[in-house]
């Protein structure tokens, strides 16, 4: 045995910033969560230079995946110049020296805070989601020990009964984002705070998702092809913000998640979420010949 | 580009950061050297909670961070992260450590005496204002003790289980590599002794206070009495792939063991740290006296006082809200106006 | 600024086996290429001392003793490498894992040949519909037994290695031996 035999020659900074040791970590509990689709997997998850709840579980997963050829997209609320993305993007150029790009089609990994894009992803593209609070049964149990049991036993009562009663009293279903939905008929699990209308986007998806929760220590995964069914009773369907109507008013797209811009005059404005799906449509507006990906949503509505 | 300026948001956060930086100004090293040298205490309090022990980097993160605490032991634990792992000291025994102030709250006197050490506990907090006028406070001079008190003493739970008064938990005996480490392994329930130890060791110093003085205050089953708190150094021992071992030198540490009747005997509670911190040692050590038996989801059940208590993960999460949120907010207005635009259902009779 | 840091020979490598398990695994069935033939890589890329290993295969031994991880029987194996099976009862010894914790379920190596043999019919998660695949080289009997022993989510889950090609069979396929 020799010192170099048991030793690396000394860098400033491990490729990806995380050391060869998280990253097999990670590694490890990424075959499991996507072998066990929805279910939660524990993990170390380690500090990196951020703060928790910043995306470090996304980070990640990211870190773990990069590699120099790696062409990367990062986006917060569908936006990829919002100023936590930006910052999410610049750490992985500097610490990976992968390529970033705006472009949905161009990525060949997506690092996302509560968006999936409007355009559709392929298989050779993965989805990360970043997530704060990784169980879906927090409302109705906040111990984490007893709502693993719960998901132990496929015990959804409570979810179900809590549905049941917003029914009841609103008429509808109340849950905004994170909608719970079950994965591959067995776990329920949170989509993260997307709105409801990307939750289809999961459902039988051509992409591999990964959902990383890095200040919870989660990890989970929606393979390609795997039901994604948000909970909701037979009677009452599933419904979607109702966006579908709604026309971007800078670029003119028409049948995407807006963001709403309250005006001086009491009215809303809506500017589509997805930003870079809004400048294709404005340069193809003006006339540009560039490539606009198919959209899951067509008309405002998603095929089923 | 009209839509969306992508300079714009990267632009942003550079000049802010900027700004920030430029408050402080330079940093030289002579400023890290003056704030280790100033604040031992507070460097000690950053070691802990980072779970690293470094009093130069501990004083450069304080220096970069202007004493933003949190961000000081989010700075540490991120390069400690970084940092490969060459070896494993060998546990400490109480008895080893090299013992600075040691006072009981249970006996008048114990074995090796009260040793009061350095402390502000019988001070009158007094600011010394006249420094401001330009009259350096130099403090009077340590007269030193005729006897010295003994450096080395073992703990008094030891002569408490010698007398059958309190059970102590068998001696772990697990070595090296495989004890278990909180920083690589997750944290679940019920949790590893030594993933509770570590947790504590590393919590952040208020909220430990906050969830050990609500147990003191009755949240929790057990009061406390202070069995024993100590300052001291531990020489940290480590072995050289050759089989030699030898000290790679000393940490400063504390702990505290706290004691309850418990029926017919003493129930203990017990916690450590790097550093000298009496506060976290003690309300550390309540939470585990109070842990066992908890009720599920109270202050002193030990899932939810090691969560509450990590204070880079709860920081973190606070100042998230601070991020766009904008999706999530949209997605709830939705569901609200709906509900509202359609009349309640009364529920059937 | 440092500049970005360079990934070395080992990086890109464990980075690379790690893409094909992870895109094997999310497509079942489906084989995807390695960098490099045999376990070598794989042990490369995903153990160390943190995990506990069984090597049905001698010839592996000294490979994962470099990595740190402790060779343990097959029943307390949270990877463990079978080699080319000829004993069917090992499989019974997999670590399922538990409902509480499917993830204790043990991740499985073993070779085999792709493109002969019993011909198969996937479905489940990343199945997109069904998928047909020939895999041989295995005891009789062996699907069988798999299907026998998993109690979803409780189970382990397969990598079949021929040469540098992977496939994935993770505990969530269903199999018919067609």
């Amino acid at each position: 045995m020799t010192l170099a035999s048991l030793t690396k020659p000394w860098a400033p900074m491990s490729y990806g910033f995380l050391d060869a040791s998280a990253k097999r970590e990670l590694r490890r509990k990424m075959i499991k969560a996507v072998c066990v689709p929805g279910c939660q997997m524990p993990y170390a998850s380690r500090e990196v230079p951020m703060a928790r709840g910043w995306g470090t579980g996304g980070l990640q997963v990211s870190l773990t995946l990069i590699h120099p050829q790696m062409r990367v997209k990062v986006i917060d609320q569908g936006a990829d110049d919002s100023v936590n993305a930006a910052s999410i993007r610049r750490f992985l150029a500097r610490v990976s020296g992968a390529p970033a790009t705006l472009d949905t089609l161009e990525a060949d990994l997506i690092q996302s805070r509560h968006r999936i894009p409007e355009e559709i992803l392929r298989e050779d593209q993965v989805l990360v989601l970043q997530v704060p609070n990784p169980e879906p049964l927090r409302s109705v149990q906040p111990n984490m020990s007893i709502a693993r049991q719960m998901h132990g036993d496929a015990d959804y009562g409570r979810m179900w009964l809590q549905l049941y009663e917003q029914i009841v009293r609103s008429g509808r279903v109340m849950q905004g984002a994170s909608y719970p939905s079950m994965v591959n008929g067995r776990h329920v699990m949170t989509p993260s705070p997307i709105p409801r209308w990307d939750v289809p986007k999961l459902h039988m998806a051509q992409h591999l998702t990964i959902l990383s929760a890095g200040r919870e220590k989660r990890i989970f995964a929606v393979p390609p092809y795997t039901r994604v069914e948000p909970l909701v009773f037979d009677d009452v369907p599933y419904r979607v913000e109702e966006h579908g109507g709604l026309t971007c008013y800078r670029s003119g797209a028409k049948g995407f998640f807006m963001n709403e811009i309250p005006q001086g005059d009491g009215s809303s404005a809506y500017e589509v979420s997805d930003s870079e799906y809004g400048v294709k449509a404005i340069r193809t507006r003006d006339g540009e010949a560039i490539e606009t990906g198919e959209t899951w949503y067509k008309n405002g509505e998603m095929p089923q | 580009m009209a839509y969306v300026a992508t300079r714009g948001g990267e632009r942003a956060i550079e000049q802010s950061e900027r700004l920030f930086r430029e408050a402080m100004g330079p940093i030289e090293a002579a400023r890290v050297a003056e704030i280790r040298a100033a604040m031992p205490y507070l460097i000690d309090r950053v070691m802990g909670e980072a779970s690293l022990y470094d009093e130069d980097l501990a004083a450069l993160a304080l220096a970069q961070t202007g004493g933003e605490l949190y961000e000081a032991v989010l700075l540490l634990r991120a390069w400690r992260t970084t940092q490969p792992r060459l070896g494993v000291a060998a546990a400490v025994e109480q008895g080893d450590l090299f013992t600075h102030r040691r006072i009981s709250a249970a006996f008048k006197d114990i074995p090796g005496g009260q040793v009061l050490g350095p402390t502000l506990d019988y001070s009158h907090r007094v600011l010394e204002t006249d420094v401001l006028a330009g009259k350096p406070f130099d403090p009077p001079k340590v007269d030193p003790a005729d006897n010295p008190a003994p450096a080395f003493q073992p703990s008094v739970s030891a002569w408490q289980a010698a007398n059958d008064l309190v059970d102590l938990p068998k001696p772990d005996t697990t070595k090296g590599e495989a004890i278990p480490d909180v920083t690589r392994e997750p944290l679940l329930f019920p949790s590893k002794r030594a993933h509770t130890l570590q947790s504590l060791a590393r919590a952040e110093t208020g909220s430990v206070l906050a969830l050990g003085y609500a147990a003191m205050r009755g949240y929790g089953q057990a009061h406390p009495t202070v069995n024993e708190l100590r300052l001291a150094e531990a020489e940290v021992m480590v072995t050289h792939p050759s089989g030699t071992a030898f000290s790679a030198g000393r940490v400063k540490v504390s702990q505290a063991e706290v004691v309850s009747k418990q029926g017919e005997t003493l129930g203990l509670g017990f916690a450590a740290t790097f550093g000298w911190n009496e506060v976290k040692c003690i309300a550390a050590a309540t939470l585990d006296l109070n842990a066992k038996g908890a009720p599920k989801g109270s202050a002193t059940e030990e899932e939810f006082f090691l969560y509450h208590t990590e204070g880079v993960e709860a920081s973190g999460f606070c100042i998230h809200f601070k991020l766009p949120h904008y999706v999530t907010f949209q997605s709830s207005l939705d569901a609200m106006r709906d509900a509202r635009a359609k009349p309640v259902k009364e529920p059937a009779e | 600024m440092l500049s970005p840091p360079l990934p070395d020979a080992a990086e890109t490598r464990a980075n690379a086996t790690f893409d094909a398990i992870l895109w094997a695994l999310s497509r079942p069935g489906l084989p995807r290429a390695l960098p490099e033939a045999g376990e070598g890589v794989l042990i490369e890329a995903l153990l160390d001392r943190e995990c506990q290993v069984y090597a049905g295969d001698p010839l592996l031994i000294p490979l994962i003793g470099q990595t740190g991880a402790r060779l343990v029987d097959i029943a307390r194996a949270d990877h463990v490498f079978l080699g080319r099976l000829t004993d069917l009862s090992l499989l019974g010894h997999c670590a399922v894992g538990s409902d509480l914790y499917p993830d204790d379920g043990a991740t499985v190596v073993l070779r085999a040949s792709l493109g002969s043999g019993d011909s198969l019919r996937l479905t489940g998660p990343g199945v997109n519909g069904a998928v047909e695949v020939q895999i041989g080289g295995l005891p009789g009997g062996f699907w069988h037994r798999r299907a026998e022993l998993l109690r979803y989510p409780m189970g382990f889950d397969l990598l079949v290695l021929d040469g540098d090609r992977i496939i994935g069979l993770p505990r969530s396929t269903s199999i018919e031996v067609l």
